[in-house]
């Protein structure tokens, strides 16, 4: 299997703060990669810096062999990667269908003028997009809501919305900050039932999630990451037998000061 | 069908002068006319872009003075001198606009608050242009072939059919995607971005597009006024720009437009009071703030929301 995303060498500091030192990663074209590691050991940092929101102080992105390296997220978009957020991000004054219609994916070959005048060719793609949009809903089940504006929904509920529009995108690689903290226990094997169902349609995945099950039931390869490094990586179970891995856990613990909830 | 309310307002605006039969209301209807196309124009920044801009007031006046000038200096006609303020003030949107648009929302706010200072500091000191605090009076009134607006009632009709104009074009526009895409950025940008959209190009084109209309009103207006000075740059035009928007409700068209024409003839039915009249215009303002913090169309809102939690309980 040839890398889709390479991480090579990336460090990105806070005012001095390395919230990453120096990690390099990749995940694999058609796979389902996790990204764990105690809280602030730098795996949201990461992800902001591969999909454009951060821009590293050194290390190379590269997606399908194209550097991606400090381009805006909107480009990164559209080149195929696509991102949710750890503190969940819907429109809340939109209801359900726009929220999914806000994404340029469906509305590539349409123009502005296409889209003032309502053009055929516009009409035809917001069709489309609407069609794909209810299918999705359907498939995170908030089809009942379609209409209701997202500031209604509960926060698990935002995050199958998010994780709806994120397929709208027609992404080849997705990548996901917890996406499943928060929503209901009886609809995580849903959520991964959805993730599975995508991959096996070509989208590869980078997930950072700290529900073990989760990422134990998903995952090929699971990269770990401890205080801005990468520790280890390789399959979930070994991983998880690894002592490092606990230690970095518990180690975190005992100093507390790591345990702060980071963004 | 879409199409229908925007007809009928149209209508019912141009029934006005009839009705009224009075040069002085006719007067009164006209300037409400015209701040509500400004304030529909700042609406599309500020309640669709989230783009707080004080720079509106400074494409007015830029409009003002391009007309004027275009008729006095350049011997052009009214029509001519529409179009260099049209022009003009794309140019100048554009240019302080890309720069500017990059800041952070605080950043412009407090950058087209001094581009606006700045367009009432040319106006007043740049002597040998634009006469100063003299300004340039005796406008003639705008003739089309061979017809002149020279009353009140007949410039009235000048200024609506440009309203429909432009405020036909800010519905269509709102209405769009491309509103719909500025309302997204304006509610979270960096998801938007997530989503392939690049937020700059309809910044942008918003901030540009509102600088049109805003100066093309203001270039229309002081055909009206028969004069422009460094007055019309005062604060008082953005303050009635900004008060229809807040009380109409950011981000509705309607509700914008409605605030525009109610805010307009307010002080004047307050009249049977003369000596309180600003006074009481001046409560109502801030009793309508504190019932409708977002605004009538977002009272309406929150009511429809509350009625749909209601429903799904
Ligand atoms: N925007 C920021 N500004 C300053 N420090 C930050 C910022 N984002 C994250 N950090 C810090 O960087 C470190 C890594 O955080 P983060 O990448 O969010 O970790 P994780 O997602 O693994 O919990 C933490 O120490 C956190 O406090
Ligand atoms: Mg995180």
């Amino acid at each position: 299997m040839t890398a889709l995303l390479e991480v090579d060498g990336l460090a990105k500091a806070y005012r001095g703060v390395h919230a990453v030192a120096d990690v390099s990663f990749g995940v694999a074209a058609g796979a389902i990669t996790g990204l764990i590691g105690p809280n602030g050991s730098g795996k949201s940092t990461t992800i902001d810096c591969i999909s454009g929101f951060q821009r590293p102080d050194r290390g190379r992105v590269t997606l399908d062999g194209a550097d991606i390296t400090g381009l805006p997220p909107q480009r990164i978009a559209r080149a195929g990667l696509v991102r949710t957020f750890q503190t969940v991000r819907v429109y809340d004054q939109f209801d359900l269908v726009a929220n999914l219609l806000v994404a340029i994916e469906p509305f590539r070959t349409v123009g502005w003028h296409d889209a003032l005048l309502r053009t055929g060719r516009y009409r035809a793609a917001r069709a489309a997009a609407e069609a794909r949009a209810r299918e999705l809903l359907d498939l995170v089940g908030l089809t009942r809501l379609a209409a209701a504006p997202a500031s209604i929904l509960s926060y698990g509920q935002k995050k199958l919305l998010a994780l709806a529009a994120v397929l709208m995108s027609k992404p080849r690689l997705v990548v996901l900050d917890e996406p499943v903290a928060g929503v209901n226990p009886t609809r995580i094997n849903e959520v991964a039932g959805i993730l599975r169902k995508a991959n096996e349609a070509g989208v590869s995945f980078l997930i950072i999630e700290h529900n073990v099950e989760f990422i134990t039931g998903l995952c090929d390869r699971v990269v770990v990451f401890d205080q801005g490094r990468k520790l280890t990586e390789g399959p979930p179970a070994e991983v998880h037998g690894d002592p490092r891995v606990l230690d970095a856990y518990l180690g975190i613990d005992e100093h507390g000061d790591h345990v702060a909830e980071a963004s | 069908m879409r199409q229908l309310p925007l007809a009928a307002a149209a209508l019912a605006l141009a029934a006005l002068p009839p009705a009224f039969g009075s040069n002085y209301l006719t007067g009164v209807a006209l300037s409400g006319v015209v701040f509500t196309v400004a304030a529909a124009a700042l609406n599309l920044v500020y309640g669709y872009a989230g783009l707080l801009s004080f720079a509106q007031l400074g494409f007015w006046g830029i409009g003002g003075y391009c007309s004027a000038l275009t008729v006095t200096r350049l011997g052009g006609s009214f029509w001519a001198g529409l179009l260099v303020a049209a022009l003009v003030n794309a140019a100048v949107a554009l240019a302080i606009g890309l720069p500017i648009l990059r800041t952070r929302r605080h950043a412009f706010v407090i950058i087209t608050l001094s581009f606006a200072l700045l367009c009432a500091l040319v106006a007043r000191d740049w002597v040998s242009l634009t006469r100063g605090p003299l300004g340039i009076p005796g406008l003639p009134a705008p003739r089309l072939f061979g017809f002149g607006f020279t009353t009140a009632t007949r410039f009235y009709y000048l200024v609506l059919a440009y309203a429909v104009l432009a405020l036909g074009f800010l519905y269509a526009l709102g209405g769009s995607r491309i509103g719909d895409t500025l309302r997204a950025i304006k509610q979270n940008e960096p998801l938007a971005q997530s989503q392939g959209v690049s937020p700059l190009p309809y910044k942008l084109a918003a901030f540009a597009l509102s600088a049109v209309v805003t100066g093309v009103a203001g270039a229309i207006y002081v055909f009206y006024l028969k004069v422009v000075d460094p007055l019309f740059l005062d604060f008082y035009y953005m303050q009635t720009f900004l008060i229809v928007v807040i009380i109409g409700g950011a981000g509705s068209f309607w509700g914008v437009v409605l605030a525009g024409m109610v805010m307009v003839a307010l002080p004047e039915a307050l009249r049977f009071s003369n000596d309180l009249r600003m006074v009481i215009y001046g409560a109502i303002l801030v009793v309508a703030m504190l019932a409708l913090p977002r605004g009538a169309a977002g009272w309406f809102a929150d009511r429809r929301l509350a009625a749909l939690r209601a429903a799904l309980e």
